[in-house]
Parts: structure tokens; sequence; C-alpha cells
């Protein structure tokens, strides 16, 4: 830079350089928002994983022990269990920092013997977030807004060792078009270190085959940058950015995460403050060894290093393409009138669809039901006109035979009247 | 560099926080950090044009984590990813030719932004100019005597350029006015700044509702972030142009006042300046930018630093890119005068290390956040309702299953309806026709029977008629003969 050559003696600061500094401060007065679903059967540990993650117990873990009642209820009730959502909000405090964090469960999912479409509340779910903030954002006066867009899903895997169901298959696909989509393999303790390294191979096969998009870390080369390329001046960032670098690979070669959840310390007895682990007859699962499963790597995906890729990616990939989605539809749908305004002025938002239905199986059997009563309608009138036609076609009958009577009395009397006539004769 | 420019990064502040003294009746939620679940009731807050309908009761938990989990680097994340994405800052400079403005910005960012060539008030431009205009009073000349102000033209030129300091770059556009001021009626000579403003507020908001938008990054952000506003150095106060330009604008971009030129009034003459002037846009209702104070949560010396900084107001500048040797041997970036050196990056010398602390150095993202959240919003806002466009309150509502599945439930049961009532509407039309043609094939086939009945029995009758008529010509004839024939039978048996 030509100042710098003139100014040998006393660089002049600019303040540029402070810039990501107020970013920062201002970041950390605002606090942050990050909203992480959780899919997968019952009894994958989910709720355990998210008490984990966060150090603290956010929900109850409900151990079939605990709610006998409950479960007998459910079991005696209804076998049928519906897919629900249930949202658990916090605010929690690190260092000063606040984080809104609300937790979606969907509890229910997979539990059924037919699990056919179950994926539709969830796959609802992320579209209605979707949808509510887009509808939020038109209007004119918008300082409070509602965000549940989902930063990130956990798809917790099931550790069979075999590989992906039909039902794990059809589900991530789904959500991987919509959100972030991290696939965990749960309570990885069952499966020895062979086991696991095989299953990580088939499920990242079927995720290849299957074009399952699952979010990675984004890798910056060290040289370039997002926006524009533009090489660091400063060294340390190079080294910075390459130590990120590795780590972000680091972090895709271990996908699918395999994690053990606990929130149970144990004292291991070489002097080191206690762990949080599982105790087994033959040893102590440490939940913080990477040697012993992935949940600091996934940690740091979730937090620590790439909450705000998570945050970023949903706001201008997954929102922006569900928005577009949504308004071209829109626009097909609406008259071309509209269309031709907005040509004429950018200023007006364009317009929305009506909101889109969820895919709940009760209003699909209801319409069927309505169909069916339409049905059985028209059938019912259709048998009163086959009668009636019937019936018409009969009177004709009857007519006819009327009429063939007069008409042969008329012959009758024809014949009279000529043999009378040839009488007369 | 003077002390204040500390960097105050991964800042491990024992800040004060405010204790929460909330309902912390839960007790049965045991943790190892002070635990405390709270209800959350946020009725309807009145936001001028927002009303947040009532909201569902919901629970929220509150936490504070004394372990290790990681989400606190949030802020450093995005530190990190605001040097990838880049800066980027669009200044505004208002103020009459001479005041020193291309100066002030090639100062403030160590750049020969305006040198000879693309300096709108270089030496060559200027002469053009002044031809420019000797030429339009002589032919313009008014027979009324009155100089034609046709030459009030304001021009609205912008300048853009990319600055790098450590790795970290800026995209800087300057937009100038040349000719504000600079006419003999100047009178709207605002008019087309406040143009420019909101034709740049404009250029976003349609990039806003574009379906197919690339990412608001902040690179491309056209709006203007602030506005430099330069004072002629007169000591006897703000002229009327100067209030009336300051009213229009202040509530479109952040405004910051600066008497320019500042080296040629004394301290006192100064401070006395800036009181004038403080009360006469005060008087005029103007606001000016305030950088935020956080008391709670900053440290003293940063509150205080920051207050300080809204004293200086407006700031009294002398700028130069030129580098002179002080009195002490530094070499310094300053105007050398025979009685002694003002230095630029001097507190005690000009104030303009207090502008380039608002700026850049401590508050450029504020400006930013303040022209996005503040000034965008109210001229969206005041645009959309303008145009006519409704206000729906019913959508800022929080995820709630149970109303939702209300609402579902409605629209279903609307959607139900309608299907029924489509469905209805086909079926009776379908059933009323084939009911009228079935009705019409038996009436023709009544109409067709009593047709040919009639026919028929007309025929009979007709027959019939007939049939006595030789009956009875028979009769006659038979009785004629009988007559005749007893007669001949008379005569024959006679």
């Amino acid at each position: 830079m030509s100042t710098t050559a003139v100014h040998q003696q006393q660089p002049i600061d600019i303040g540029i350089s402070n810039l990501p500094n107020q970013c920062y401060k201002i970041v950390s007065k605002r606090g942050g928002q990050f909203n992480l679903m959780v899919c997968g059967e019952s009894g994958l540990g989910k709720t355990t994983f998210v008490n984990t993650l966060f150090q603290t117990t956010l929900k109850p873990v409900s151990l079939p022990a605990n709610t006998t009642e409950t479960s007998r209820m459910q079991h005696r009730g209804s076998i049928k269990k519906t897919t629900e959502i249930n949202i658990t909000r916090c605010i929690l405090e690190e260092k000063n920092f606040e984080l809104k964090v609300n937790v979606i469960d969907t509890p229910g999912f997979g539990d059924n013997v037919n699990n056919n479409k179950c994926w539709n509340t969830i796959i609802d779910f992320i579209d209605d977030q979707h949808d509510s903030f887009m509808r939020q954002e038109q209007q004119p006066f918008r300082k409070t807004k509602f965000d549940l867009r989902v930063h990130a899903v956990l798809y917790f895997i099931k550790p069979t060792g075999h590989g992906l169901k039909p039902l794990d298959v059809a589900t991530m696909k789904s959500i991987s078009t919509r959100a972030n989509l991290i696939p965990v393999i749960s309570k990885s303790d069952t499966l020895t270190k062979e086991e696991l390294n095989v299953f990580k191979l088939r499920i990242r096969q079927v995720i290849e085959a299957q074009n399952i998009r699952i979010f990675t870390p984004p890798l910056y080369n060290s040289n370039t940058s997002d926006d524009l390329g533009s090489t660091s001046s400063n060294n340390d960032d190079i080294e910075d950015s390459q130590a990120a670098m590795e780590h972000s690979k680091q972090l895709i070669e271990a996908m699918p995460f395999a994690v053990i959840g606990s929130e149970t310390r144990y004292d291991l007895g070489n002097g080191n403050t206690a762990v949080l682990g599982r105790q087994y007859p033959w040893g102590v699962v440490e939940v913080e060894n990477d040697d012993h499963c992935d949940f600091r790597k996934l940690r740091s995906l979730l937090l620590r290093t790439n909450l705000l890729d998570l945050i970023l990616t949903t706001e201008e990939v997954h929102y922006e393409t569900y928005r577009k989605l949504r308004l071209e539809n829109a626009d097909v749908n609406s008259s071309s009138t509209s269309s031709d305004k907005d040509i004429v002025d950018g200023s007006i938002p364009p317009p929305i669809p009506a909101r889109k239905l969820s895919h709940n199986p009760k209003f699909k059997e209801e319409e069927i039901a309505l169909k069916k009563y339409f049905t059985d309608q028209v059938k019912a009138e259709e048998q009163r006109f086959r009668q009636w036609e019937q019936n018409i076609v009969n009177e004709r009958i009857r007519l006819n035979n009327d009429l063939e009577e007069v008409q042969n009395k008329v012959k009758k009397l024809e014949e009279q009247i000529k043999t009378m006539q040839m009488k007369k004769i | 560099m003077s002390v204040e420019v500390k960097k105050e990064v991964p800042s491990e502040n024992q800040l004060l926080r405010e204790t929460k003294t909330n309902n912390s009746d839960v007790s049965h939620l045991v943790n190892n950090g002070n635990s405390d679940v709270l209800t959350n009731t946020e009725n309807a807050i009145n936001i001028e044009g927002q009303v947040i309908p009532p909201q569902p009761e919901l629970k929220i938990i509150r936490r504070k984590i004394n372990g290790y989990v990681g989400f606190a680097n949030l802020p450093k994340q995005w530190h990190r990813k605001s040097i990838r994405r880049g800066f980027c800052l669009n200044l505004l400079c208002v103020g009459q030719r001479g005041l020193g403005k291309s100066t002030l910005i090639n100062t403030l960012f160590n750049k020969r932004l305006y040198d000879d060539v693309n300096d709108p008030f270089s030496e060559i431009e200027l002469e053009k100019d002044i031809a420019r205009k000797l030429q339009n009073i002589s032919i313009d000349d008014d027979p009324n005597g009155v100089v034609n102000t046709n030459d009030n033209k304001v021009a609205i030129k912008a300048l853009s350029t990319e600055i790098e300091e450590n790795g970290v770059k800026l995209k800087l556009t300057v937009i100038d006015t040349p000719g504000f001021g600079d006419s003999i009626d100047n009178s709207d000579s605002w008019k087309p700044i406040v143009k420019e403003i909101d034709s740049r507020f404009d250029q976003y908001l349609d990039a806003e509702n574009r379906i197919n938008r690339t990412p608001l990054g902040s690179r491309e952000d056209p709006r203007v972030h602030a506005c430099l506003y330069f004072i002629e150095p007169t000591v006897h106060g703000l002229r009327s142009l100067d209030i009336e330009f300051c009213t229009q604008v202040y509530s479109k971009c952040n405004l910051i006042p600066i008497i320019a030129k500042s080296d040629i009034l004394t301290d006192e003459e100064i401070e006395h300046f800036k009181k004038i002037i403080m009360i006469q846009l005060n008087e005029a209702g103007v606001e000016l930018f305030q950088p935020p104070i956080y008391e709670k949560s900053d440290d003293i010396e940063t509150v205080n630093s920051t207050k300080n900084l809204i004293d200086k107001y407006p700031f009294a500048v002398t700028a130069s890119i030129d580098l002179v040797q002080a009195l002490d041997g530094r070499v310094v970036r300053g105007r050398a005068y025979p009685w002694g050196c003002i230095e630029i990056d001097n507190a005690s010398h000009s104030d303009f290390i207090y502008l380039s602390d608002l700026l850049i150095r401590q508050y450029m993202e504020e400006l930013r956040e303040k022209t996005n959240n503040v000034l965008y919003e109210n001229y969206r806002s005041n645009k959309l309702f303008a145009l006519g466009i409704k206000q729906d309150n019913s959508v800022f509502r929080e995820y709630d299953p149970a109303t939702r599945s209300i609402e579902e439930r409605k629209l279903h049961e609307a959607k139900l309806a309608k299907l029924e009532s489509e469905m209805k509407s086909v079926f009776q039309q379908k059933v009323s026709e084939k009911e009228k043609k079935l009705q019409k094939s038996e009436a023709e086939l009544f109409a067709r029977h009593k047709e040919m009945k009639e026919k028929l029995t007309k025929q009979l009758k007709a027959l019939e008629e007939k049939k006595n008529q030789l009956e009875h010509s028979m009769v006659n004839a038979a009785s004629v003969s009988a007559s005749s024939q007893p007669t001949k039978k008379k005569g024959f048996l006679r």
C-alpha cells in the first residue's frame, strides 16, 4: 500500500482493524439464539444428550421406570402414537454471554408399526417456521420477530451396526433439503471400535448413494475468503485459519458422530476431577474422551466453532430456498395483474400464498371421509336415476301396449268396416 | 496511536451483571448452577404499528452455566466471520465548497481518495465550474433583474474504494454533494440529498423484496450509514440553511456535525461556537447520532470515554494528510504554521481523533446497526404504510402447538367446507340436470303418448262413426230393402 511506503516512520492507525472487535462487542451484548431439533426413535438418548451438551438438566429424562403410570396409559390407551412437537425453551448464560436455546423434540417419531410418512410432522414444523418468519418479515412494522427456524437437526441413528433403515434414509433425505442435518450414532458404547468404523463407513456410503446432504463445516482456504479472494496479511490469521481448516477436516472425517450421553460424573481415581461417563463392570466410558466417542467433536460443531455457520446457513440458504419456492408458486397462482404491479414498484413485498396445511393424517382421513360421503351420495342418486329410467322404460312399454291396444281396435274396426263395405257392395 | 485504541477483544471483564430477582420459588429443579424457572407473560406490547397479540404462557428455563459448554464462543465466531466477509461504510458528506471535505476524508482513511483527478473541488474543476456559472448568469439574466437561480444544481457524486488494515477490509463509499450551499438561492438545495438517501433505502428495499435475493450481505449495502455535515467556522452560529438541512435529514441518517477548519478558531471560540450550535440544533429538534452507552455491562472507562465523545459534539476538526515535523522532532500528520504545528492526531489540538473514533474505530458498526435497525426500518414502515400495505399483527406469535392445531383445524375445516360446497354444488347441478333430463323424457313420453293416443282415439272415433254410419246405412238399406222387400215380399208373397 502506497501510504505505508510514505509513512514509514509511523504507521497511521485508521481504526479499520478494530471493526471485528466492534462486531464482537455488539454480538456479546445482543446474545444469540439457537434452535436445535433432536429427532430419532424414543430410547436413543436424545434428552440425555441435550442435557449433556449444555451441562444442565433442561429436561428430565423420562425413564420408563419413572413414568410407569404414563407408559401404562400409553400402552392401554392408544398403541398408535403420533409424532408431536415439544419445545424446551431456555436462556443459558456462559461467561456472561446469553444464548436463547430452543430444543425441539419430536417424541413419538418412528415408534409405530407403520411409520410411513411419520417424518411429515418434522418437515411440517421446519416449513412452518420458515413460513411464519417470512410472513413476519413482510409486515410494514416488524420490530419484534419470533424466530424458530431450525438451525440444526440432530438425527439419532440406532447403533445396530448394520446400516441405515429405510425410515432413516427417507427422513434424513427430506430433512436435508430444508435444514442443517447432522446424523449422530447414539449410544455408541454398544459398538466396538471396529464395529463402529464399519458402521460409520456404511452410513456414509448410504448417505452418499442416496444424495443426502449433511451439514459440513465450511473449509476456507487460507488464501481465499468468503466473499472475495484476498490474502490475509496477518501471519497469525493464516496459522489460525489453517488450524481451523484442520479442525473442520477432522470434524468432517468423524461424521456421523458417535456419541454417548451422561449426566453422571465418575471419579477415575487418577487424581483428576471426576468425568462425565457411564460406568460398566468392565470400565468407565468417558463422554469427553475423543478415544471413547465423538462427543467433543459434535459439541465443537454445534457450539464451539460452527454455531454461527449453522445459523447463517439456515438463514441464508435454507430459509432463502424456502422463501423463493413459496413466492414463485404464489406468482404462478396469483393473477397476472399483481405481478405486473411488482415490476412497477419493487417496494411492495411480493404476495405470499395461503398457508400450507400440514400433513395431518386426521385431516387426510376426514377429507377421504367427506369424499366417500359424496361418492356414496352419488351412488345413491345414480341408483335412483337408474330406477327412474327403468320406470320410464316400463311406462313406455305400458303406454305402447296401451297404444297398441287402441291401434288393434282401430285395425279391427277398419277390418270390420272393410268387410262391411265389402258386404255392402 | 493514542491510548484509547486499546483492543478489547476477549475482554474477560468481570462485568457487573444485574441480579435477576425473579420468582424463583421453583425448587424442584436441583442444578449445579443457580436456576430459576420463569413464566414469560408478554402481554400486548405497543410498538408503533406493531401490536403483539397476546402470547401463550411459556415456561422459560434460565440457567447460568459454570462448566465449559462453548457457545460463549459465538461472538468470537462473528469476529472471524466479519473479517472474512469484510465491512462497508457509505459516508455522505455535505458542506459548502472549501470547507475541507476531501481533505478530511483523505485524512480519516489515510488515503488519497480524492486526488487532483477525481476531486470535484480541484482547481481545474473549480475553474470550469466558475466559467460555467458565469456563462449561465450572463445568458439567463432575468429581465426583472433577478439573477436566475437555475444553476442551483446540487450534484451527487459517489466514489468507492477498498481499504485494508491488518487484514480487515473496508469497502468505503463516499457520497459527495458538490454544489450544496454554493448558489445564491439555496432553498431546496437539500432536496437532491434527501432524494439520494431515499433512493439508497429504496435500492435496499427492492433487494429485500426480490424473490430471488442474494444474501443481503454487509458488503452490498447501499444505504447511507452516516452523514458528515460541515459547518463553516464562523463563530456566529448555524445559518438557516444548516438548520434546514439538519432538520430534513436527521431522521433518515446518522447525522454527525463537524466544525470544519477549526484551526482558525481559538479554544475559547470553539467552545462558545459549539455551545451555540448545540442550542440551535436542540431548538430545531435535530437529533444527532448517539453512540450507545451500556451503563450496566460496560466498564466505567468505556462508559466515560463514550460520554466524553458525545460531549465533543460537534467535532471541531482540522485535517491534513501531509506529514510535518513537530517541534520535538516527531513526524506527524499535521499543518505547519510559522507559529506552530497542528498535530491532527493530537486530541488537544483538534477533535479529529474523536471523530475518527466515532466514525471508524469505536462505533462504525453501531452506525450501521442503527441504520439497519432503526432508520431503515422507519423508512420502510412509512413507505409501506403509505403504499397502503396492511399490517397483519396476527403473524407475530410464539410457536404454540395448541393454538397452531386449532388454527390448522380451522384452516382444514374451511378447506373441507369449501371442498364440500364445491362437491355439493357440482353434485346438485348434476343431479338436477339428470332429473330435468329424465323429467323431460318422461314428459315427452307422455306427451307423445297423449298425442298418439288422441290421434288413435280420433281415428278410432272416426272409424267407429264410419262403422256406425255403415251399419246405419246397412240397416237403412236393410230397412229399405226390408221395406221394399216386404213390399216386394208382399208383392212376392202376394
